[in-house]
Order: structure tokens, then sequence, then C-alpha cells
């Protein structure tokens, strides 16, 4: 359950990944998950294999931290999104903003 | 020694019997070959004295017969023969006798010859038992072989690397291999593979192949992350081997499209990816120490990801490949390797099958090979597989479960989780936990905010998202008796399922939005959208008792996805 986070080696890449449950009472692991970028420019990949349950809050969560983010990262990219989570996240137009794969 | 003594002579008898047992011998006493035949199962003689010309069966006749009777034990035989010609002594030898004695003779000449052969055929005996011994001891290790052999037959009987995009090279210096290749598709359609090699090959080895595979297709089923498998293997191994084993393993995550590789190497040669032409676009090196070997704490799981295209293709491999040993006996190496691959695949389409082959034809010259060998070609194009939707039976009972929540239980964990997980226990409902977890998620905080919070939605304009629910956290508290009802209505053959909302609350509310269609949102929007998703998931979401109660329907039949 939670949040974690995990630059690679050569700082381009800053995974976090969200187990259990996604929703406002992660709001704030989950921005300092994504705090402290650094100058690198990262790619910023959210991993939800594990993310069982998510309801309109973590959506807002994600938009939030596209904003907050703007240009100091490469991209953000939604990845290993179960099929039922993904829908959720099709249906809210994420797609359009959001690389998801 | 026990000496059976052939003679038809009676005079020989009595003054052989007579001479052998002085010295200490026992002695059984017959008077042709035919006789010697009969007793000998009785005897069990240890040395057979035989006289030439006998009545029935001669001493010519017999000796081959006995020899045979005395089976994988060495039978001395002595022919006693007053016939002195060369002929005849030679005879007695190529009819199998071992020695021959003419009579007159000296006793201490036939003392000095039983001697002699009674070692010969201690010898034989000693051999013999240990013979037998050792077989016993084969067939053993062969039948523990074989259910060791079937164990992990049945162990690796998930193993995944006959899909159509990966192709596998493996070859063992014994019947064990202790190089380890694994292969199993994920629940959201993507691929992992598993490179390992354990220190030394044979039985020892392999049978850290059991723990792995288990854990590897379990988590693999579970869409487990690369990290997680890398630190649950060590940990698994750690526990499990000796000091001096270990396992230098590579594992790797292909995405369902095929895009992006999640990659953790821990001592196995830098894994490839290459273009059609062959050519190393990207290097997966080792960066961790193998597994088995660092305590838990001090583990680094640090994975790499890698987008590639779909016209990639990663080949991992063992160090047997490198070590590979050419006609002037130097070793193939990385570079030789790198050079073979890149010539392969410029000859087309079947690359994989000419370094195969190239491989085949090294060892082959050199009639063995010293390591285990294994390689892996892994194609990035990937088609995320059909899914093929198991038929859920609705073979449960109706119910109407009416669920009280009050501050105790908001404060003390998350009620909608808690439904949501206990209603998911039913097979029927399994698949939907996300959605409905959603609808239930998206209703509750919509009362709670609202009709018992006060909330307004424009608060979450003027306050910010984070400050909305700091609010939010701050009524909650001070509200001491407020309690959310909710009632659910489960109909199992008609495959629907239904939820009323309500509260204790003072408002009643009722949003414009749920009055007409959800509006053509703007995706940047920050709020609002939570009404949009009940609405587009739900069968039917409305507003009953005058904005007391919310109630939402869903339909069971439609996928959950």
């Amino acid at each position: 359950m939670g949040v974690t986070r995990e630059f690679s080696a050569d700082q381009k890449q800053l995974v976090i990944a969200i187990k259990g449950k996604f929703d406002f009472s992660l709001v704030q692991e989950f921005r300092q998950a994504y705090s402290h970028v650094g100058e690198t420019q990262p790619l910023i990949i959210i991993d939800l294999r594990e993310t069982e349950y998510l309801d309109s809050s973590a959506l807002g969560m994600l938009l939030n931290m596209r904003k907050s983010l703007g240009n100091s990262v490469r991209g953000i990219q939604l990845i290993n999104a179960r099929p039922e989570v993904k829908r959720i996240l099709d249906i809210s137009r994420f797609d359009k903003i959001f690389t998801i794969s | 020694m026990k000496i059976l003594v052939v003679d038809d002579q009676k005079a020989n008898q009595i003054m052989l019997e007579g001479l052998l047992t002085s010295i200490g011998h026992k002695v059984h006493c017959v008077d042709n070959g035919q006789q010697a035949l009969d007793v000998f199962a009785e005897v069990k003689p240890q040395i057979v004295l035989l006289d030439v010309m006998m009545p029935v069966l001669n001493g010519f006749e017999t000796a081959p017969l006995l020899k045979e009777l005395s089976g994988d034990v060495h039978l001395p035989i002595i022919f006693i023969t007053a016939l002195d010609a060369k002929d005849t002594l030679l005879r007695c030898l190529e009819v199998g006798g071992d020695d021959f004695l003419s009579i007159p003779f000296e006793p201490v000449v036939l003392q000095a010859k039983i001697n002699a052969h009674a070692r010969v055929r201690e010898l034989s005996y000693s051999l013999a038992q240990k013979n037998k011994t050792l077989k016993w001891h084969s067939n053993r290790m062969e039948r523990e072989q074989t259910i060791v052999r079937h164990m992990l037959h049945n162990a690796l009987s998930e193993n995944e690397l006959d899909k159509p995009y990966v192709k596998s090279f493996l070859r063992s210096v014994s019947t064990f291999n202790g190089d380890l290749c694994l292969g199993k598709e994920g629940p959201f359609g993507n691929y992992y593979l598993f490179v390992g090699d354990f220190t030394g090959h044979g039985l020892a080895p392999a049978t850290g192949t059991l723990p792995i595979a288990q854990a590897f297709f379990g988590m693999a089923e579970r869409g487990m992350s690369v990290s997680d498998m890398a630190t649950e293997f060590n940990l698994r191994l750690l526990k499990l081997l000796p000091d001096d084993m270990f396992c230098a393993a590579l594992i790797i995550e292909l995405s369902p499209g095929g895009e992006r590789l999640t990659c953790w190497n821990g001592g196995i040669p830098d894994a490839l990816v290459i273009n059609r032409h062959g050519q190393i676009e990207h290097r997966i090196p080792s960066r961790h120490m193998a597994l088995g070997i660092v305590p838990e704490e001090q583990f680094d799981s640090q994975v790499e990801h890698l987008f590639v295209r779909a016209d990639q293709t990663l080949i991992a491999f063992t160090d047997g490949v490198v070590e590979m040993q050419l006609a002037d006996d130097n070793m193939l190496g990385e570079r030789g390797f790198e050079k073979l691959l890149a010539d392969a695949w410029q000859q087309g389409e079947n690359g994989f099958a000419t370094v195969r082959d190239q491989l085949l034809a090294m060892m082959e010259a050199k009639q063995q090979i010293h390591d285990d060998v294994s390689l892996i070609a892994l194609q990035c194009q990937r088609q995320p597989p059909v899914r093929t939707e198991q038929p859920v039976v609705h073979n449960h009972l109706p119910f109407t479960l009416t669920v009280t929540i009050s501050k105790r239980e908001v404060m003390r964990l998350d009620p909608v989780q808690e439904l949501v997980d206990s209603l998911g226990k039913l097979d029927a409902l399994k698949s939907h936990k996300t959605t409905l977890y959603l609808l239930f998620a998206e209703c509750f905080n919509n009362i709670l905010d609202h009709n018992v919070l006060q909330m307004d939605s424009t608060m979450k304009d003027e306050l910010g998202f984070e400050r909305y629910y700091l609010e939010r956290q701050r009524r909650l508290e001070q509200n001491e008796h407020f309690c959310v009802e909710i009632v659910i209505h489960y109909l199992p053959e008609e495959e629907f399922i239904s939820f009323d909302i309500s509260s204790n609350g003072l408002a009643p509310y009722s949003p414009k939005a749920s009055t007409g269609k959800a509006s053509e949102s703007n995706e940047e929007a920050l709020f609002g959208r939570g009404l949009q998703l009940i609405e587009t998931f739900a069968g039917k979401v409305e507003w009953r008792a005058e904005g007391q109660v919310l109630h939402v329907e869903y339909d069971l039949s439609r996928p959950p996805f």
C-alpha cells in the first residue's frame, strides 16, 4: 500500500508506483514523490500495476502533478494500468494529456 | 577353503582328502564331472581339483560348465593329471583350467598352489561384492535423478518460452541445467523473462530452480514489478543456498504494447537490444550483485526502463555462450559473439537460427561444452493478447445489505474500501471491484461532503485541491454525530446491483449537473469529473426523497472494461 519512488541509475527516469488504493489519502505522499525532480528533466513514469482502486480525487492528483511539474520534466507516462483502471482513465480523456501505455 | 575333489580313483580321493584336510581345508569328493555339477550348488566349492580322465563327463567337458555355474566370481580349477603330455596340459588351460598338477606331486607344491589360487578367489569375490554395491548405488542414484528430473519438469510446466515472439537455445553440460530460463505472460499482456546462471552445474544448482520458478510464475501471474521480483528471489536464495552458491540473473519485463523494457541485471553478461540489421542500440549491463549474496536490507532492486521499437530484439545470454571454445582454443568472447549476431541478422529473417546453428557447430567441433549455454531472443513487437473472459456464473444468493457508517468507522478505516473488498469476495462481483469502488467512493464522498459536511463544490476552486481536503478533514473531526447509510440490493439472476446512500445530514442536496447530461468537460478541469464518471459507469443515477437519497444502479452483465 502506498507510494514508492525510484530514480533510474542515469537519473533520467523517475518511477512512481502506487499500490492498492489511489485516492486523496495519498495526497501528501504522492506530492512528495514527484517533488525534487532535479535539473535533469526526467521522464516521470507512474506505474499503476498494483493500483486496484481509484476515484476522481486520484485523477485530480494526477492533473495537479502535471500542472505543478510543467516543463521541469520530459513527460509523464501512466503505465501498466489494469483494463478496469485504464477504462476510467480513458473515459476521463486522460489519454489526451498523458501517455498511457 | 571349501575344495571339491573330482576323481574317479578312490585312492586319489583318499590321498587328496587326507592331505588337504590336514592343512585345514574342507573337502568334498565326487567320482565324475556330472556328480560335480550336481553337488555344485549345495557344496559351493571355492576351489576345484579336477581329474581329466573320468567316466560320464570328463575333466575337459566339466571345466567350462563349472566356470559357468560360478557366475561372476572366479572359481579356480586345478587339473590333477597323470598324463604328462604337453598337448594335454595345453588343453587343460584352453578349456578354462587355471593350473595343473601332475601326479605324482610334492604335497608342498599342492599346498602352495591352493594358497595362490585362494588369494585370487578372494580378490575376485571381494571385487564381485563391490561391484554389486556399486550397482545398487548407481541404480538408486538413477532412480533419484529420475524423480528430481520429474519434479523439475513439472515445476517448469508453466514455462512460456514457446511464445511466437520468443526464441531460445538452451544446452546443458550434464542432465541437470545450472542455467535457468523462464518466461511468462502477465495479467495485462506484459511478458516476463528470467535468465539465471547458478554457480556450478549439475544437480546441486538445478535444485535452486524450484524456488525461483515457483516465485517467478506466481509473481508474473499477479503482474508484480521486476523490482519486487528481484527482491523476492534474492531473499529466497539467501535463505536457501549455502554461502558459496549464488545465481547470476537477468529479469526483464516487456510492456504489453512492446514499447518498453524494464530490466534488472545482476551478474549476467550485457543483454543487448539490436535492430533489424543486428546493430546494437542499447546495452543492459550488470549493475548488481548476483541473487543470493546481498542481505535483504542492503539489496538494491533498482531497475532500468528502456524504450524500444517493434523492429528491435532483446538478446540475453549466459556466459556459456561467450566462453564457447573456438577451433583455435580461443574463447568466442563478447566481441566475437556480437559479430556473429550482426552477421547473422544481416543475412535476413532467420538470424536466430543462423546463430544457433553456428553455436551448435562450435560445440560439435569441440565435442564438449564447459558450461551451460542459454541464449534467448525476445522480439519487442507485441500484440496485447486477446482476453478471453471466463463466463461468470452468478451462482450466489440474492441479498439486501444495510451498512451504517458513523464517524468512528470513517476515522478508523476506509469504509468504502472495506465494503468493496467484502463484496469482491463473491466471484460474480470480483471483476467489477474497481468500478464498484469508483461508484461507491464517488457517491459516498458526495453525500459526506455535501449533505453532512456542507462543503460546496465551488470551494474546490476557491481553496484549491489540497486545502479543500484539509478543510474537509477539519469539518469531519468536528462533526460528532453523523451517519451514512448504504443499502445494497443484489439480484444474481438479473445480474444487477443497486445501492441507495443517505445520511442524517441537515441539508438535502441535489447538484444541478445531475439533472442534465454530463457536459463536455474540459480535460484540464481539476474537479467535477466525479459525477461524470458515475453517470458513465452506472446504468442509472438519481436523487430521490428530495435530494436525501442517492440511488445508483449497476448492470453486472456489462464487461467491467
